[in-house]
This record gives C-alpha cells, sequence and structure tokens, in this order.
C-alpha cells in the first residue's frame, strides 16, 4: 500500500530494493513511500537503516560492506536493522560488533518482520525529539507511589509490608524511628520472614554512610 | 584425642565415629565432602581448621562464608585454641569491606593465618598480586553447591591452582540438590573446583547410622494434630486460587513449557520460585499480567503458611493488609487486580478467616434497625491446646518420676520456624491460666473448665488491638487512595470516571446474612472483592463484647512491649532446671542452642528435618543425657506434606549422587590452561598488516582488560580471564571495561537496561563516556540461559496510538533504544547472548588495539579535588533517597555526604535541609516524612 506524496517529510522513504521485503507489509502506523535513496529506509534528515537479515549475510557476507561504503558517510546515525533469522548467530553477531565501531554503523537487532517494522516506525515518529526525558529518568509522583517505591527498595519487602508500615506508624518518621522489634510486628509478614526482613531494612538504612 | 596425620597432638571435638572417619580423610587428601543437612559440618570445618591453626605458619583461606559461618568459625576456634592450648594458634581474621586498607590488608596476609575474605574482594586481591596465590597453604570453601562455572568463587579457584600446585583445596556443602539436577551435575561441579573426590555422607550411610542409631537414641513421640474446619476451608479455598492462577499462568503464555506446573507442585515451599525460575529466560518478554500472577502465587504461598502459623486475628489483618495492597488504584480498569480477587474461593477465604475471628448473631426482640450485631468468636489454633497438655504430661513425668540424675537440665525447649510464632507462643504460654471472665461466668459456681488452659486472654486482646488497628488503617488507606485521586484529577484521564467507583472507605454493599453468617465480604462494582468495614455501631458492639474484664486488666501490660528495651530492668539469671525455653530454627547455630541449654524435653512445634538430626547428633554426643522430643504437625496440611516431600527430596538426591559417583569419568585438568600457550604469545607480536609479517613491540605484552571492581559480580571478569586475558581491576568512574586507550564499554544485562533507562542512569553513563573516549560502546548482555530477544509475546501490530510524534514517552524497552541512539548517533551497541560471547567480541574487538592504561582509565571522570573513596557508599539507602520527592541527581550526594542514615534525614526540620538542597526540596522531602496519615482527613 504504498503512497504517492510528494516526497514529504513525514513518510518513510524506502528503496525500491526493499520491494518484496516482509517488513514493509508489517509498516501499518506510519506512512511510507519508494524513493531513490542509498540507504534502505530513509527516517529523517540524518537518520537512515540498512536491513539485513542474517541468512542473506551468511551466504553473500561481503554485500553489507559494499552498502555501507555507499552510504559514503552521508548521515548522522546509520542503523544497521539486523534480524536475527537463524539459529547460530554467534559468528555473525562478533563480526558485526567489529563493523559497527570500525565502519560507524549501529546495529539493533530484531527478531522478526514486524519488530524490524516497529524500530522503523518509532525512529520515524521520534525524528523531531529534542527532549529525552522518557530516558533520563522520572519519579513518581503521587504520595502513594512514592512511599511504596521508598519502602520497598530493599528487595525482600514487599508491597503489603509496605501499607502495613505506615498503617501501623503513621508516618514514616515514626516508622523509620521504631525500633527494629515494632516495626517487624508491624511489617510482620506473615510468611515468617517478618523479623528479617524489618531487621534488614534497619541495617540498610543504617549503613548509609 | 588426637590423629596420627596432624604435626602435633591436637584437641579435637568429634565424639562420633564418623565425625573422625570423614576428619582422617579430609586430612589425608583434598575432596568435596557433601553432608546431610543436620549431621554438624560446621563443626568438622572448625576442627579441621583448627588442626591447621595449631600447627602455625599456615596460610588459609575460607571462601565462600556467611557472616553467621564467620562468628562461629571465630568462636570454634579461639576455643579450640584454648582447650589444646596450642601456642601458635591465631584465630580467624575476617576480611569483609572494601574499608580494611589495601596496606593494612597486605600486611595481614603477609603475617599469615587463617582468613575468610569475601569473594568480591578475595578475587581482586588475587588478581592485583597483593595476596600471592602461591603462598597460600590451602582453600577452605563453604556452601559449595553454590559452585557453578561461571560463579566469582570458581574464578578464584582457577586462578588460585593456576599459579599454585600444591596447595590443599578442601569443598564442603550440606545442600545435595543442587548436585543432582541437570546434566551429570556432581562431575561438573568438582570440574569447576579442580578435586577428583567426592564424599557423600547422606543419613543412611552406615557409618553415620551406626552411630545415630545406637542404644543411645533419642526418644520421639509424633502427635498429629488435626486442623479446625475453619483452616481446612480457607487452605482449600487458598489451593483454589492457586491452580487458577497457575492455570491463567499457562494461557497466557502459550509458548512455553509448563507441563509440571500443577498442584501438587505448589505445595512445595518453593513453588513460586520454580515458576519464577522457568519463567527467567524469558522474563523480559513476559507480559506485565504474568508478572503480576507469579507475584500473586508469592502472595498465596505466604498464606498458605501463615494460615498455619497465625492466630486468627492476626491472620484476618494479614488479609487486610494483602487486599489494602493489591486493591488497585482507582481510575486504573479492572484488569489491572489479581486474577484470584474475582474467584469464589478468594470470597471464601476472606469469609471464613472473619467467621474465625467474629460472628453476627441474631438479638432476641431486637427491633429491626440492628437485627444482626457481633459476636466475637476467636477460634484457637489447635496446636495450642496440644502444647499446653504436652507440658503438662512433662510436669506430671517431672512429678511422679524424679528424673533420673544425668547431665542434662530440666529444660523444656521449645522449637518452632520463626520469630512471629516464638512470640505468639511466648504469651500463650504466659496467659493460658488467665480467665477473662465476664458476669455470666462468676455467677457460675464452679466452671468445669475452669482449669483448663485457653488462649481466650490473649486472642481478646489481639481482637482489640485488630480492631483498633483497623479504624486507623480504613483512614490510612482512605488518604492514599484520595491522594491518588488528586494525582488523577490534575492529570486529564479519559479513565476518570472508573475512579468515581469506588469512594473511599464507606461506599460498600453488604449482603446480610440470614442464620449465623452475619458479615460477609460484599463485592465491587467490577466483582472483585471489597474491603468490609463494620459500622461504628457494630464495632462498639464487639468492643463492649470484649472489654478489659478486671481479671484482665491486672494482667500487666508491658507483656506486648519489646523486653530488649529495658533489657537491664529485667535481666536476672533464672534457675536452668524449671525453664521453658522458646526458640527459631536457625539452622547451623541450633547445634549452640542444644548444648547450652542441655534440654531434657524438646518440644517441636513445628517440623523441621534438619533439626531432628541435630537432636539425633546431640543425643549420641552426649552419653549422659537423656532427651525426649515432641514432634508437632498438623495432619493432611501443607506443612506435613512439605515436611515428607523435603526428607523424599534429599534422600533421592544423595542416591543419585551415589549412582553418578559410581560411573563418573572424571576428567582431570588440574592445571586450568597454566602456562600461555607459547605459539600464541608468538602470534600475538606479528602484525599481518605488515608484509612479512614484521614484529611489532607494542602489542608484545598480553592482552589486557581494566575491568571496575563492581562488574565482579558478574561472570564476565572470570570468562576473560579464561581467554587468557589479564584483567586489571580498577575503581572505575566511567565505564565498566575498558578495552583500549579509545574503546570503553558499559554493561547492561536486559534488566540492567531496563531499570538504568527508568532512572535515567543510562543516559548520564553515555553523557560521561564520551567526554573521555573516542569509541563508547554499550553492551546488552544476556543470560546464558535467557532467550536471546526482546520481543514481547503480545504483538504490537496495532501500537499505531503510541506512535505520534508528540508521544515520545514511549514505554518499551524497543522506543528506548530507539531514543538513546537518537541522542548518541555515535554510541554503539553491541548485542550478546551470553557471557561467553561478549568475552569473544571483546577480544576481538581488542585486536589490532593498544592496551589500556589502567591509571588513565582511573583518572577518567574524576573531579581534580574530588575523592575516589566516593564509591564506597551501600547504595541502597541511595535508592531509597532517590524515591523521596526533592531528591534529585544532583543533591543526592549533598546529602548522603551530609548525613549518617535515613533516619537522621527522616528527622530533620526543614531549617535542618535547606543548606544541602534548598527551600523548595527541603519543604518537600521534609513533608514527606513527617506526613501523618492518621491526623489528615
Amino acid at each position: 500500500p504504498s503512497r504517492i506524496s510528494g516526497g514529504s517529510g513525514s513518510t518513510i522513504l524506502v528503496s525500491p530494493r526493499q520491494k518484496g521485503n516482509p517488513v514493509l507489509a508489517c509498516l501499518r502506523s506510519m506512512p511510507w513511500e519508494y524513493s531513490d535513496i542509498v540507504a534502505d529506509y530513509g527516517l529523517g534528515l540524518t537518520t537512515c537503516a540498512l536491513f539485513l537479515s542474517l541468512k542473506y549475510h551468511r551466504l553473500h557476507p561481503e554485500y553489507i560492506y559494499t552498502r555501507i561504503r555507499n552510504l559514503q558517510g552521508k548521515y548522522n546515525l546509520r542503523i544497521l536493522l539486523t534480524m536475527v533469522d537463524i539459529a547460530n548467530h554467534e559468528d555473525s553477531l562478533r563480526e558485526l560488533a567489529k563493523t559497527s565501531l570500525v565502519n560507524n554503523v549501529t546495529v539493533i537487532l530484531c527478531w522478526s518482520a514486524a519488530e524490524a517494522a516497529r524500530y522503523l516506525e518509532l525512529y520515524k515518529s521520534y525524528e523531531h525529539v529534542v527532549a529525552f526525558d522518557a530516558i533520563r529518568g522520572q519519579q513518581a509522583t503521587g504520595y502513594a507511589e512514592r512511599l511504596v517505591e521508598f519502602v520497598t527498595v530493599p528487595r525482600a519487602i514487599n508491597k503489603a509490608d509496605a501499607v502495613a508500615l505506615v498503617g501501623t506508624f503513621g508516618s514514616l518518621r515514626e516508622a523509620v524511628n521504631a525500633g527494629p522489634e515494632r516495626r517487624a510486628g508491624a511489617a510482620a509478614a506473615a510468611d515468617g520472614r517478618g523479623r528479617g526482613r524489618g531487621k534488614q531494612q534497619l541495617r540498610e538504612r543504617e549503613e548509609d554512610d | 584425642m588426637s590423629t596420627s596425620s596432624s604435626p602435633q597432638p591436637v584437641k579435637l571435638s568429634l565424639p562420633l565415629i564418623y565425625q573422625q572417619k570423614l576428619f582422617e580423610e579430609l586430612r589425608k587428601e583434598d575432596e568435596l565432602v557433601i553432608l546431610a543437612r543436620g549431621l554438624g559440618l560446621m563443626r568438622l570445618v572448625t576442627n579441621l581448621l583448627h588442626s591447621y591453626d595449631a600447627a602455625g605458619n599456615n596460610l588459609i583461606v575460607i571462601v565462600n562464608a556467611e557472616d553467621r559461618e564467620n562468628a562461629w568459625i571465630g568462636e570454634a576456634l579461639a576455643e579450640h585454641a584454648a582447650i589444646s592450648m596450642s601456642p601458635k594458634a591465631r584465630g580467624l581474621t575476617v576480611v569483609n569491606t572494601d574499608f580494611t586498607s589495601v596496606g593494612t590488608r597486605e600486611k595481614m596476609y603477609a603475617a599469615s593465618g587463617i582468613f575468610s575474605i569475601t569473594s568480591r574482594i578475595l578475587v581482586v586481591d588475587l588478581l592485583t598480586g597483593l595476596l600471592n596465590p602461591e603462598t597460600i597453604t590451602g582453600l577452605i570453601v563453604l556452601h559449595a553447591d553454590k559452585i557453578v562455572a561461571t560463579s566469582l568463587e570458581a574464578f578464584i579457584l582457577r586462578i588460585y591452582r593456576q599459579k599454585n600446585k600444591v596447595g590443599f583445596l578442601k569443598a564442603f556443602s550440606d545442600n545435595p540438590d543442587p548436585f543432582a539436577t541437570g546434566f551429570s551435575p556432581l562431575a561438573t561441579m568438582m570440574r569447576n573446583m579442580f578435586l577428583r573426590k567426592a564424599s557423600l555422607w547422606p543419613r543412611f550411610h552406615m557409618h553415620v547410622a551406626q552411630s545415630l542409631e545406637g542404644k543411645k537414641k533419642a526418644e520421639v513421640i509424633e502427635l498429629e494434630v488435626p486442623m479446625t474446619d475453619a483452616m481446612k476451608q480457607i487452605q482449600t479455598a487458598i489451593m483454589e486460587c492457586v491452580e487458577v492462577s497457575i492455570h491463567e499462568l499457562k494461557k497466557g503464555n502459550a509458548g512455553l513449557e509448563m507441563d509440571d506446573w500443577n498442584l501438587d507442585s505448589a505445595l512445595l515451599k518453593n513453588f513460586d520460585s520454580i515458576v519464577r525460575r522457568q519463567l527467567e529466560p524469558n522474563w523480559h518478554r513476559v507480559s506485565w499480567k504474568t508478572k503480576q500472577i507469579v507475584g500473586d502465587l508469592t502472595v498465596l504461598r505466604g498464606m498458605l503458611q501463615s494460615v498455619l502459623a497465625l492466630d486468627a486475628v492476626s491472620f484476618l489483618q494479614r488479609l487486610d493488609e494483602i487486599h489494602a495492597a493489591h486493591s488497585p488504584a482507582p481510575g486504573t480498569t479492572r484488569q489491572t487486580q489479581s486474577p484470584w480477587l474475582f474467584l469464589d474461593a478468594a470470597h471464601t477465604i476472606f469469609d471464613t478467616a472473619k467467621r474465625r475471628v467474629y460472628t453476627g448473631k441474631q438479638k432476641a426482640g431486637g427491633d429491626d434497625a440492628n437485627i444482626d450485631a457481633l459476636r466475637p468468636v476467636l477460634e484457637e489454633q489447635p496446636k495450642w491446646a496440644l502444647l499446653a497438655d504436652v507440658l503438662q504430661e512433662i510436669d506430671r513425668d517431672l512429678y511422679f518420676e524424679p528424673a533420673v540424675r544425668d547431665d542434662s537440665n530440666g529444660t523444656i525447649l521449645i522449637m518452632c520456624s520463626d520469630t512471629n510464632t516464638c512470640r505468639q507462643l511466648r504469651i500463650y504460654l504466659e496467659t493460658m491460666y488467665v480467665k477473662p471472665r465476664t458476669e455470666k461466668r462468676v455467677e457460675d459456681f464452679h466452671d468445669p473448665d475452669e482449669d483448663k488452659p485457653s488462649a481466650a486472654f490473649m486472642m481478646r486482646r489481639k481482637l482489640r488491638n485488630y480492631l483498633k488497628w483497623k479504624r486507623e488503617f480504613a483512614r490510612v488507606s482512605a488518604t492514599l487512595v484520595q491522594e491518588n485521586q488528586k494525582a488523577l484529577n490534575g492529570a486529564v484521564d479519559p479513565r476518570l470516571g472508573h475512579a468515581k467507583s469506588r469512594a473511599p472507605a464507606n461506599k460498600r454493599r453488604r449482603v446480610r446474612g440470614g442464620g449465623g453468617v452475619g458479615a460477609m465480604t460484599g463485592r465491587l462494582d467490577n466483582g472483585s472483592i471489597a474491603q468490609y468495614f463494620e459500622k461504628p455501631g457494630e464495632v462498639a458492639d464487639l468492643m463492649a463484647e470484649i472489654q478489659i474484664t478486671e481479671e484482665e486488666a491486672k494482667q500487666k501490660e508491658d507483656i506486648e512491649t519489646d523486653p530488649l528495651e529495658n533489657m537491664d530492668d529485667y535481666y536476672q539469671l533464672y534457675e536452668m532446671q524449671d525453664l521453658v525455653v522458646i526458640h527459631a530454627y536457625e539452622g547451623d547455630q541450633d547445634e549452640h542452642v542444644l548444648e547450652e541449654i542441655k534440654p531434657k524435653y524438646i518440644i517441636m512445634y513445628e517440623p523441621d528435618a534438619a533439626f531432628i538430626r541435630r537432636v539425633e547428633v546431640y543425643r549420641s554426643s552426649h552419653n549422659d543425657r537423656n532427651v525426649r522430643v515432641y514432634f508437632l504437625y498438623y495432619g493432611g496440611s501443607v506443612e506435613e506434606q512439605r515436611y515428607l516431600s523435603m526428607v523424599r527430596r534429599e534422600k533421592d538426591a544423595f542416591t543419585k549422587l551415589i549412582k553418578e559417583r559410581a560411573s563418573m569419568a572424571v576428567v582431570m585438568t588440574v592445571d586450568a590452561h597454566g602456562i600461555e600457550d607459547p605459539q600464541e604469545a608468538f602470534l600475538r607480536t606479528i602484525n599481518t598488516r605488515i608484509a612479512g609479517g614484521g614484529k611489532l613491540a607494542a602489542t608484545a605484552q598480553p592482552p589486557r582488560v581494566v575491568v571496575d571492581v563492581r562488574e565482579f559480580r558478574s561472570s564476565l571478569p572470570s570468562l576473560l580471564h579464561g581467554r587468557n586475558i589479564v584483567i586489571v581491576p580498577c575503581m572505575l568512574t566511567v565505564g565498566d571495561y575498558i578495552l583500549s586507550p579509545d574503546i570503553c564499554v558499559e554493561r547492561k544485562s536486559v534488566s540492567d537496561l531496563i531499570g538504568s533507562f527508568k532512572d535515567g542512569r543510562l543516559y548520564t553513563q553515555a553523557e560521561t563516556m564520551f567526554q573521555y573516549y573516542k569509541h563508547p560502546m554499550l553492551l546488552i548482555e544476556f543470560d546464558q540461559n535467557k532467550s536471546f530477544t526482546l520481543e514481547p509475546f503480545a504483538d504490537y501490530s496495532g501500537s499505531a496510538a503510541s506512535l505520534g510524534a508528540a508521544n515520545a514517552g514511549g514505554s518499551d524497552l524497543q522506543s528506548k533504544i530507539v531514543l538513546l541512539t537518537l541522542a548518541f548517533p555515535k554510541l554503539r551497541i553491541i548485542w550478546s547472548s551470553s557471557p561467553y560471547e561478549t568475552a569473544e567480541i571483546f577480544e576481538r574487538l581488542k585486536k589490532n588495539e593498544h592496551e589500556p592504561d589502567p591509571l588513565a582509565a582511573v583518572r577518567a571522570g574524576l573531579d581534580k579535588d574530588a575523592v575516589a573513596e566516593e564509591q564506597a557508599f551501600n547504595t541502597e539507602p541511595q535508592e531509597m533517597l532517590a524515591a523521596v520527592p526533592g531528591v534529585t541527581p544532583k543533591n543526592i550526594m549533598n546529602i548522603t555526604l551530609e548525613t549518617e542514615n535515613i533516619k537522621e534525614v527522616a528527622n530533620m526540620e526543614v531549617t535542618d535541609l535547606q543548606p544541602m538542597v534548598g527551600v523548595e526540596a527541603a519543604r518537600q522531602i521534609h513533608g514527606f516524612f513527617t506526613r501523618d496519615l492518621l491526623e489528615d482527613e
């Protein structure tokens, strides 16, 4: 279902070489069109992708190097979208790791045509993203969430204990100040680790510096 | 007693034949000892250590010991040294923190002696040459069952064997199970440890049986206790929930192998971890719903246990907590709730649990408005009465036939599984003859039941506390719910309508039961169980019913408070003769308990196979101490099943091990690729790029990799070392592995990757790597056994909605990887299916590159005046702090530097916090800690 539009900025550009690639059938949520580009997929002004099936790569190991050379350093981010479609992929992946270093390409692995298409769509849709807040870490907002997050940092303590803890002491300050014995009683984990948990938590809290 | 093989007479404490045989064996040769649990492994180890310690001038390292064992070994060595008066013995030195400075450690090692060293420190010291492997007399490895090929301990053993061919090496384990799973596991394990001989000592070993089944056998009386009907109902209902959960799991993960997930395996102690382990290879691919169900299984298993262990009131309270924690945040759809909560069986659990505590009753002639009120039921645990019976019997016994004079005290030792049960039993025993007399009872002239022990007093008090707790708890959860709602109102959420469906606290539906069943759990509109809150009037009735009677008031209330708080006031020496001691099982530590208390009667409140053996060993070791054991268990319960299957599993494991040992072909490679292949060394010096193979001096040195010391928790350093790469452990600020002056690698396992995207760590790490290195790389490493794919089970074809340029907050892993590469176009990603692969990839990446400079690597990222020691902080409190609102990655360092611990932060006022983090953040932090959910409405 290719759409002809005058090379607008919101479509994925696909090289005619990709005709017949099952990935195209999975490209559903982004418009795409054929275009004469050096890469396989044009995902933005500075981003492109080359598609490589490991099955093909094993038969024609030199192919991908030719393609990379033809890019001539044109794009800033050059994705090598690699489909893992063979069982003994180790050798090829080792080689690609070295290649990515030498030839300035970023290897992205996918395991199905759908996943490959998903990557292409994602790259295109994030083309103009400037703020990377999604990967710069964000904190939970509500008090309850924060509370649970705070209390459950030590592995052995679960959500039910967190609720029990504040339920018994009212506030966190109270809970922190309570002795280990009382706290264990509060977090009284029915599964028999209550005391261990309370104690452990105390210990960890006090080991801070 | 002395053994001929030791250089000088040493006094040992091994009275039994099998212990002596084993000791002699161990002195003679290196071997792997697998001893059945409870047969005194630690005693053997300490005696062996002492025999070396007494000789002096030995440098012996204990690997893989836990804190408790260290304490034990230290004590035992000192004791032995005092008894055998050996002047050369030095006792144990424990090295377990980085705080022992390098210089001190070097001096300590030079002085020789016996050391117990944390593996992470030991491996670094061996690699840096601080502790020269050749100077070590021998290694003692504990918990040998945990040593797999890729573990740190196996790495240590390899370094040791590579450099030191003569030192001894003895490995111990008291857990045969891991040696019996997988393909020829024993042989593999022994190869990992470079050992030739395995020595197996099951309970049915001839020498063991002889030693323990002589005429000095311990007397054991088994008492089967029937469960009450309510308990049975609850247990059955929980099992039903488990079954349905397992069914859901199977449905949700069609592609997985799970034929053996059935109800039978659900009886096992760790069935939830078995399920988790089976899902582990695909953990990053399963839907969150599956993860939730696995979590539910843990909760359900906890409930199975607590229905037996907790009293009726505590169990109900526990259920309330579980329910509160699992109820959905308002505004979410019903799918977010655990499936088992929708079942009728769940209803049965909550309902029956409540009926064990109180029930409605018909008030004769009451008006319509108040036909039902609540009446306490307070079912007692059947074991309590039996326990009282047993104690009475012992009393009678002592009275009618005065004890034969022997060495044991008259003490009665009660063993149970955990400290909670200890507390419960203590209170029960203290109060069992206190009668909560109501007026009616006083009128009765003489009640035949009068002298029967009962828990009525304790239970009534518990119920009072419970009702009080529940009132507060209702308020707390209401506040939490409100909080959520406020947050939701702020955000524009199309699903907000749902939030209204659960107004806090009072919105409930009550089903009025006829007959005896008064209170029933209502159900929420979405079909799950709603938490039931009583009408104030009902609670008042109930409170009146159980109000404190005079008799009760006389009892001092201090029983409830922590006895440790004013230890000094209470502390006094009791006569051992008439003491009842309640203790929880604590593994090897129980041996000490037995030795110190010397009980004549032992009541095992809950079954424990290892403890029975310990009693056997104890009895056989002491000619003149009589012991009688009462063994209590609930018939037809999970507890019984678990005990039986544990005994059976251990026996099977040993049988399998014996078979494997009989047919084992051990391939011995004692020298772990000892010397470097000269051919390889030669080839490395030749550069094929130069015609004729001109020599290149720069690469003549063996390849090396600078590794961050924190990375030693993973198996990669060990595998790199296995490929003849020199490992240089350093404290790195930037990157995990430095392969060349230009290449810096940050390693992330898939779960790390998800975590570090979430808290933004990876972004910062990538930023700093780009400051110091030309070719930063991100290594995404899958586990050896994990499936090598990121693809989730659910397909994402219809996810167009989540695309959209504005929506840059994609939540799945793929979209985050995409964002990362867009943010750092020059960041290279290495995909590796296992640590083995990574080692090969590293080797290849390093080819034709210069070797890295450790000094430069350490210096990278450090501020000129910053101290490298900053790394020594414990990460957990930091993570906790990071969850506090107002704390940012920037000011967290200030806080950790300025304060001692979290407790201090929690107790600071705004004015104290202000200088560290500023006004706004200080107010937020202060508010987070002091917010009182009981007060604000």
